[in-house]
Parts: structure tokens; C-alpha cells; sequence
């Protein structure tokens, strides 16, 4: 499902949590919403899946989502403390209110990850642990089928066989059922392998778009003689610095040209690729080098 | 597994020509589908689709519609060539400027890799 | 249509068997009381005329409070809610003047046959008309308040005004808080009125809840 967003802006009170944003999404794969805590990331699937109403326009595949029945169908967010359920509603409930409202439902599959998560039928919302309320988000999420699938922040409080068993199940079921999945986190490394593109905001404001793989391209990281490596990056966007003695290391931003490469190796620079996680450290950190 | 340092499906595509080359993937071999490939390595099955693709482009591997892919009949002799052109450039080169710093005489570098010769490696 | 069925299917039934175990209950309750004192009031109308707008109420917060959000979440708008939520409403009145009739007319039989003797209740209509108002300013408070958090208060003496009226005239409703006999002010209109009351908490709550942000539920 394509997702476009113009000028979008949510505000709680004097707090702007979305500022001004815009960007597309193509659809039809596993993007990451990337942002730490507070970053707006929130609020900003909040407006996406009509929960709120947007200042600025939010569209699914052309037509605007808040409260528009045919295009609320097809779109499902799950925030952590799983909206769909009721803590006083039995987990059975839960799911029959899915089969009963949603029309993409898929019951059976609904009970086989109940089973695979472990959570008891029988059992009320407001008794499951953490981790389980998490667990029986993903079942409400993947089991709606729906095109635009947001599942936020959904590993809190999974232990570690948990959380990969939930990253299989929703590989699985993103290749056998394709559609727009988004996933919040900031558990980078473990997710970052089933991500085909990258959403990373932060104080609400959209930091950058990319593929992931790409992304995995754009950071160096440049080390050797301090002022070798000042010669070296002046002009490039550096996200990061540290030096230690007459030693320093710079994380430049941005894919590095073969005339930079032979300037590099010319100077004694040894380069270095940067890990996602540290990429989006440096991307959002506030007081992070130069921006 | 795969890191998170450098495009995952350049990671991918070297492993399958390390395969390739070691012989564990013989010409003519089906592969794996990119949705095996991504179950498998828990990895976005686009990702795996793309370093196929990079595969097939540079004619490791072959498309049989509807069927899947397969290595090609002279991957491994390619992959080789490729590997020879690279090869003191990206390992001897590296190993002789190492030698130097630790102060290695180059002659006893030589004397070594003799030796291997000598005892029947390749 | 499906939320319809679906309140229907689960807050209908729910309040349904709840008013059939209040029956029960009070039944045995006038039995107990017969042993030590005569019974001169009907303990069914103790229920329906007090406890069953209160309850009512509740289920009217319940429904926006609860279950709008999880229908929003399942993929539904408000819009779509609030049409089924305020059918339901009517429906539910309907089900509970029924039952209300109901436990009247077997009351009755267990009173001639004990011989008790029985206060005056009121009319069918009146019944009806008070359950209709109740559920529909449980929606308004809740509409309110959720969407407003304390500023809701605001709500609260519109609320007891829409209420009030349903109070005129319902005999063994008792008095209300401040105002110890409530004159019949309305006379002839007052079905009409308590039909505006509806339709002022109705319209209320559409316009709270129409646009209104679904919240994060606390842990």
C-alpha cells in the first residue's frame, strides 16, 4: 500500500511531537521506524492508521484514512499496550472481535500464533505479562492481513527466543501474504536484517529515508592522524568524532567517490564501515558532533 | 550470519561465490529460492532477491523460469579468472607491506611459501 | 452492521442476564424480608426504576470507553461506531423495558399469590424513555472525559439536567439529591422532552467523540 504524508503536524498541548512532516512510502515492504523515545514515532503511526486526525494530509494509496471506512479497513496499528484488546476481555475475545470486524481476518492463523506465543485463550488482557500483551499484539497485527500492517514497538518485554521467533513468523508471513509492514524500534541489530527500508525520525522531524542496504553503504569511518583526518573529511557530513592521543576517528555520512579513495589511502587513512545501530546512534544523537 | 556493516546482499553474493569457488556448489547446482535464502538467514527476502539478481547479472547463476536458479556451467572458472586478477592486489601486496612493517625479510617470506610448495600444497 | 451485531451479541446479553439475576435476587430478598415484616413496596421496581438507569449508564460509558477504541483499532471509523452505538442504544432500551415488563408481570403473580401488597410503578413509556436517556448520557460522560481527561467535568451538569427529567413522575424513584419534590413541570410534553433529553446526550456524544484521538491505553 502506498503511503503519502504531506505536512503533517501533531500537537499535544504546547508539545510538538510531529513537526511539518513529509515523505512516501512505495509500499509492499518492511519498513523500520526508527527514532528514540519521544522522537514522535508514536504519534506519527498514530496519524497514519487514523487513530488521530492529521493536520496535513496522510493518504493510503490516494485516498485520505482518517475516518474513511474503506480505507480504514485495510490499515492496522498495534502500539504496545494492544490497542484492539480490552484489558477486561478474555484473549478468546480478542480475537473474536477480529473475526467479527475485521474482513482481511485470518482466525486460524490467529490460533496458531496464540499457540506459538503461548498465551492462554482463557485468559484476561490485563493478566498477560509484558512480554505476552506484546506477543498478542503481533497475533492482532499479522493475523488482520491488513495491506498496511504498523506494528509498534512489539519486542517490549519478549524474551530473546520470543522476539526471534516472532522476526521468523513475520518473514514468513510477509513472504507468503506481501504488504505494507512498518516496525518500530530501537533494537536495531537484531531487526535491521529483515528491514528493506529505513524510516528515521527524530524530535519529529524526518532524518532521512533509505534502503537499508543503502544505508549500510553511506557510513565510513575514517581513522589516522588528527589532522590528516581533518584535511581528509572537511566538507563531508561528520556525524561523529573521537580521537585518542594524536589519533582520530571520524564517521562520515555520505558514499565516499574513487578519488576520495585514493586521497585516503594517499594520507595513511585506514576506512571503516559503520554498523546500522551506530549509524542511527550518530544520526540522532544530540549532541552529536557536527550536523 | 550476516553483519551489519556492509550491504547485506554483497554479503550474500560473496558467500554464494565463496561456495562456488570451494566447490560446495557445483555448476549446474539449483540453489536456494530467495524466500528459503531469507527464512533461512532471517534476512528481507528483497535483499536476498537483489544479491541473486547481482548473481545472475554477472552470470554465476542462471534463471530456469518457473523452476529457480542454478549455477552456471562455468561460474567456477570465472570466479576463478576474477580471483587470480585480484588476487595480488588484495592478498600479496596487504601481506608483503605487513611483512615490512614487522620486519619480516622478504627472503624469508619466499622460503615459506617454498615450503608449502615442497610439501604438496597447491 | 457488524458492530451492531457485535454490541448486540455482547453488551445486549450481558445486560439481559444481568436484569434476569437482579429478578432472581430480589425475589429472594422480599421472601427473606416477608419472614420478619409485611411486604407493602415492590422490590422489582427498586431495580428498575434505581438501579437499572445506573447500571444502564454504565454500559453506555462502557461502549465508548472501551469498546469504540478497540473497534477503531479492529479498522472501523467512529463514524461507523457511533451509528451502531446509538441503534444499540435504542434496541437496548427496548430490551430492557421488556425485561423491566417482564419481572413486573411475574412479581405481580408472586405477590397476589403471597398476598403482598405492591406500590404504584410507572408506565411502560417512562420506563423506556429513562433507560434511553441513561445509556445515551453514559456515551456523553464518556465521550467527555476521554477526550477532554479532567476538562470533562464540564459535562457533568448537562449530564444531570438530561437525567433529572427522567426522575418526573417515576413513582419509588425516590428523591433526588437538593431537591425534595420534584414538580410535574412538564405535563403532557414530558415523553417529548425525555425524547430531546436523548436527543441532546446522542448529538452530544457524536460531537465529542466524531473526531476524537484513541488513546493509548495505560498499563
Amino acid at each position: 500500500m502506498r503511503v503519502e504524508v504531506q505536512g503533517l503536524t501533531v500537537r499535544y498541548g504546547d508539545v510538538t511531537a510531529i513537526d511539518d512532516m513529509s515523505f512516501t512510502l512505495s509500499g509492499n515492504k518492511i519498513y523500520g521506524l526508527l527514532g528514540r523515545n519521544g522522537a514522535g514515532k508514536t504519534s506519527l503511526m498514530s496519524a497514519l492508521a487514523g487513530y488521530r486526525k492529521p493536520s496535513g494530509t496522510v493518504q493510503l494509496d490516494g485516498v485520505p484514512v482518517f475516518e474513511n471506512a474503506a480505507a480504514m479497513r485495510r490499515v492496522c496499528l498495534v502500539r504496545h499496550s494492544a490497542d484492539a484488546a480490552d484489558k477486561g476481555d478474555k484473549v478468546s475475545h480478542v480475537l473474536e472481535y477480529g473475526a467479527a470486524w475485521r474482513d482481511t481476518w485470518d482466525n486460524d492463523y490467529a490460533l496458531e500464533l496464540t499457540e506459538l506465543f503461548k498465551i492462554g485463550l482463557r485468559t484476561k488482557v490485563g493478566e498477560l505479562s509484558l512480554g505476552q500483551r506484546s506477543a498478542l499484539g503481533v497475533v492482532i497485527g499479522l493475523a488482520s492481513r491488513s495491506p498496511l500492517t504498523m506494528l509498534d514497538e512489539s519486542h517490549l518485554g519478549m524474551d530473546t527466543p520470543t522476539r526471534y521467533a516472532f522476526y521468523d513468523t513475520l518473514l514468513h508471513d510477509f513472504m507468503a501474504h506481501p504488504r505494507t509492514i512498518m516496525i518500530s524500534t530501537h533494537l536495531i541489530e537484531e531487526l535491521s536484517s529483515l528491514l528493506e527500508e529505513v524510516v528515521i525520525v527524530d524530535a519529529g522531524r524526518l532524518v532521512l529515508q533509505e534502503e537499508a542496504d543503502v544505508l549500510r553503504s553511506r557510513g565510513t569511518e575514517v581513522t589516522g592522524n588528527a589532522s590528516d583526518v581533518d584535511e581528509f573529511t572537511a566538507g563531508m557530513t561528520v556525524l561523529g568524532e573521537k580521537s585518542l592521543g594524536r589519533t582520530k576517528a571520524a564517521m562520515v555520512y555520505g558514499a565516499l567517490e574513487d578519488d576520495q579513495l585514493i586521497r585516503a589511502r594517499g594520507l595513511g587513512l585506514e576506512l571503516g564501515p559503520i554498523a546500522l545501530q551506530d549509524l542511527f546512534v550518530h544520526l540522532t544523537d544530540p549532541v552529536g558532533g557536527k550536523r | 550470519m550476516f553483519d551489519d556493516r556492509s550491504p547485506i546482499y554483497r554479503q550474500i553474493a560473496d558467500r554464494i561465490k565463496a561456495d562456488v569457488l570451494s566447490g560446495a556448489l557445483k555448476a549446474d547446482e539449483q540453489v536456494m529460492s530467495t524466500n528459503q535464502y531469507a527464512a533461512y538467514y532471517r534476512i528481507n527476502p528483497a535483499t536476498a532477491a537483489k544479491a541473486f539478481q547481482q548473481l545472475v547479472d554477472e552470470q554465476v547463476l542462471y534463471k530456469k523460469r518457473g523452476i529457480g536458479m542454478f549455477v552456471s556451467t562455468r561460474a567456477r572458472d570465472m570466479l576463478r579468472a576474477q580471483g587470480r586478477e585480484t588476487f595480488f592486489g588484495e592478498v600479496v601486496d596487504p601481506m608483503v607491506a605487513e611483512a615490512r612493517a614487522i620486519g619480516i625479510p622478504l627472503a624469508e617470506v619466499i622460503r615459506r611459501i617454498e615450503q608449502h610448495e615442497n610439501n604438496g600444497g597447491v | 452492521m457488524k458492530i451492531f451485531r457485535r454490541l448486540t451479541a455482547a453488551l445486549g446479553l450481558f445486560s439481559a442476564m444481568v436484569a434476569g439475576g437482579a429478578f432472581v435476587f430480589v425475589v429472594a430478598l422480599t421472601f427473606v424480608v416477608s419472614i420478619f415484616r409485611d411486604v407493602e413496596i415492590s422490590a422489582w421496581n427498586v431495580v428498575a426504576s434505581q438501579v437499572g438507569p445506573w447500571f444502564l449508564l454504565f454500559i453506555g460509558v462502557y461502549a465508548i470507553h472501551n469498546m469504540m477504541p478497540v473497534a477503531v483499532a479492529h479498522g472501523r471509523t467512529r463514524r461507523e461506531f457511533l451509528l451502531a452505538a446509538s441503534a444499540f442504544s435504542v434496541v437496548l432500551a427496548v430490551v430492557m423495558t421488556a425485561t423491566e415488563w417482564l419481572g413486573f408481570l411475574v412479581e405481580g403473580g408472586i405477590y397476589s399469590l403471597m398476598d403482598w401488597r405492591a406500590d404504584e410503578h410507572g408506565a411502560q413509556l417512562s420506563y423506556f424513555l429513562m433507560y434511553l436517556v441513561w445509556i445515551a448520557v453514559g456515551m456523553l460522560c464518556a465521550a467527555a472525559f476521554d477526550r477532554y481527561g479532567g476538562g470533562g467535568l464540564f459535562v457533568l451538569p448537562v449530564a444531570l439536567a438530561l437525567v433529572v427529567v427522567t426522575r418526573l413522575r417515576m413513582p419509588g424513584s425516590g428523591n433526588l439529591p437538593f431537591v425534595d419534590d420534584t414538580p410535574d413541570l412538564f405535563g403532557s410534553a414530558l415523553p417529548a422532552v425525555l425524547v430531546l433529553s436523548f436527543v441532546v446526550a446522542l448529538a452530544g456524544t457524536w460531537v465529542i467523540a466524531r473526531d476524537m484521538p484513541i488513546r493509548q491505553r495505560t498499563s
